[in-house]
């Protein structure tokens, strides 16, 4: 431990914990005291620092999602205090540093909640549902061969850039998670910003939005109030500009979709 | 055709769609009817409010069909409202122990579900006040004097439209963007738009009960 470093000996904490043994449990929080955490250390690494304690005194460790802990993967998760991802703005729960704590703080720390994402145990919550809109058209099909030069697709820089920022979603779940409403909107809506902007997505541009849209809320995600918390909760940044966007998609597709496979001479 | 459109009303983004449509075309109603309410300072015995509801009465089965409208408009906008309000609920069946703001809320936006109820009670107490009385004798201007001087009567107008106050100050913007509508260049124009209709018309709506309490049913240049 890097507690030497300080001035003082470290941060001296009461945690708060979600504890659940798998998804029919019913959960509880649980208190565990922490000594001497360096605030240099990562949000993440504190827990580590629980779970070795907990095995040194023979308890279930806490288990916790993460994965890149470089805030790329949107593998980590956690609601801090009641604020997803913690209290930073654009920042995710492994990029979260301690220094942002103070000493003799106590910190509530439960798992993403929401209909859609169960929790499969502890601070772990199950975000396949967004695997599941994705698959439904969050893709664009090409036919594979030879790659065709970079520039034969012109592309306006406008709808670059606003494609580029949409792109940037790792899907964390956080906006689901921070939303009153449990909505998905922020993440399929910046899904679909980032394909319907460019021409590669034009094929497939009206199928895309009405599946993707019908699976997000087969999953049981709320509806959008526009209270644009998921803006505020997302480690990317990610701007509510691409749920009117998804809405604008939506709303002209279902307007004009024709109906699919239809054959002539049929009814 | 059909069955596409149907799954447009059933899905998420439809539902908001109809419910920013029908929210919307209900403000144009408001503002309508405070224009008309405002009548009642254009005189000092009401005789211009009652000789505009005259010309309102006189319009028949147009003024039918336009009653049918609101009902429907409300109809659609609440029935929606509630099934967006359930829906919400059940979208989160384990709550965290406090959801805390992340910066972007408002009083308004998270209020949503209260204020709308709470404008829908008053509906119901609207309705019953003015539609259903019959105030042939005395005249539009003299009941609605009669019931909002009275303590009771005035503190439930007043207080009702506080919620719709807060209600419309997250509403316009809220159906603008449902509707798929957002622009950096436009955006701060149409929140500032929306507030400014909201304060205006809970204001102009509230003054009745306000200057009737204030006075003790006189009007304050009698
Ligand atoms: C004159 C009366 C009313 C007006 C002008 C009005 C207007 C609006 C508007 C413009 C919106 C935004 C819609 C959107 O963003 O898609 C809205 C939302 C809402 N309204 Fe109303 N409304 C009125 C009365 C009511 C009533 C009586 C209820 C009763 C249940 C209600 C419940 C709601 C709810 C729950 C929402 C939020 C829906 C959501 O976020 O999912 N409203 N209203
Ligand atoms: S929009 Fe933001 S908060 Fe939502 S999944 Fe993507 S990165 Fe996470
Ligand atoms: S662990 Fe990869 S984004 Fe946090």
């Amino acid at each position: 431990m890097s507690g030497g470093h300080d001035n003082h000996g470290g941060l001296n904490l009461t945690l708060h914990v979600w504890r659940q043994k798998n998804r029919e449990a019913e959960g509880h929080f649980e208190t565990y005291s922490l000594h001497g955490i360096s605030e240099h250390c990562s949000f993440l690494e504190m827990l580590d620092q629980l779970n070795e304690q907990l095995l040194r005194e023979g308890r279930e460790p806490v288990a916790f999602d993460h994965d890149c802990r470089e805030g790329i993967c949107g593998s980590c998760s956690l609601v801090i205090n009641g604020q997803a991802h913690g209290p930073d703005r654009e920042t995710a729960t492994c990029q979260l540093h301690m220094r942002r704590f103070h000493d003799g703080e106590t910190i509530y720390i439960e798992p993403f909640r929401a209909k859609a994402f169960p929790i499969v145990r502890d601070l772990v919550c199950d975000r396949s549902a967004f695997d599941r809109i994705i698959a439904r058209g969050g893709f664009v099909s090409v036919n594979t061969g030879s790659p065709q030069d970079a520039n034969a697709i012109p592309i306006p820089k406008e709808n670059a850039d606003l494609a580029m920022d949409a792109a940037a979603c790792i899907g964390c779940g956080a906006c689901v998670a921070a939303c009153p409403n449990a909505a998905a909107m922020l993440f399929v809506g910046a899904k679909i910003s980032h394909l319907s902007l460019l021409p590669q997505g034009q094929p497939e541009r009206r199928r895309r939005v009405l599946a993707m849209v019908e699976q997000m809320d087969k999953e049981g995600f709320g509806n959008c109030g526009n209270i644009y918390e998921c803006e505020a909760a997302c480690p990317k940044g990610i701007s509510v500009e691409n749920i009117a966007r998804l809405n604008k998609e939506y709303l002209g597709a279902s307007l004009t979709a024709r109906p699919e496979k239809e054959s002539a001479g049929g009814f | 055709m059909f069955s596409r459109f149907g799954a447009f009303l059933r899905s998420s983004i439809g539902k908001k769609s109809l419910m920013a449509v029908t929210g919307l075309l209900l403000i144009l109603f408001l503002i309508a009817h405070v224009v008309g309410n405002l009548t009642l300072y254009a005189d000092s015995d009401g005789a211009k409010f009652n000789a505009y509801a005259a010309q309102l009465e006189a319009l028949g089965p147009v003024k039918l069909l336009a009653e049918l409208g609101l009902v429907l408009l409300f109809g659609v906008h609440i029935a929606l409202g509630m099934r967006a309000i359930l829906e919400n609920r059940e979208a989160r069946p384990s709550r965290y122990k406090d959801l805390a703001p992340k910066g972007n809320r408002t009083f308004a936006s998270m209020t949503m579900s209260i204020t709308g109820l709470v404008v829908l009670v008053f509906l119901v107490i609207h309705i019953i006040d003015f539609r259903m009385a019959d105030f042939s004798e005395q005249g539009l201007a003299a009941l609605v004097v009669e019931r909002l001087s009275s303590p009771v009567g005035g503190a439930i107008y007043f207080v009702s439209m506080a919620f719709l106050g807060v209600h419309l100050w997250h509403a316009f913007q809220s159906a603008i963007q449902t509707l798929g509508f957002r622009h950096p260049s436009y955006a701060p124009a149409i929140l500032v738009i929306g507030r400014v209709l909201a304060v205006a018309i809970a204001v102009l709506f509230a003054s009745f009960p306000v200057l009737l309490l204030a006075t003790g049913g006189q009007w304050p240049w009698n």
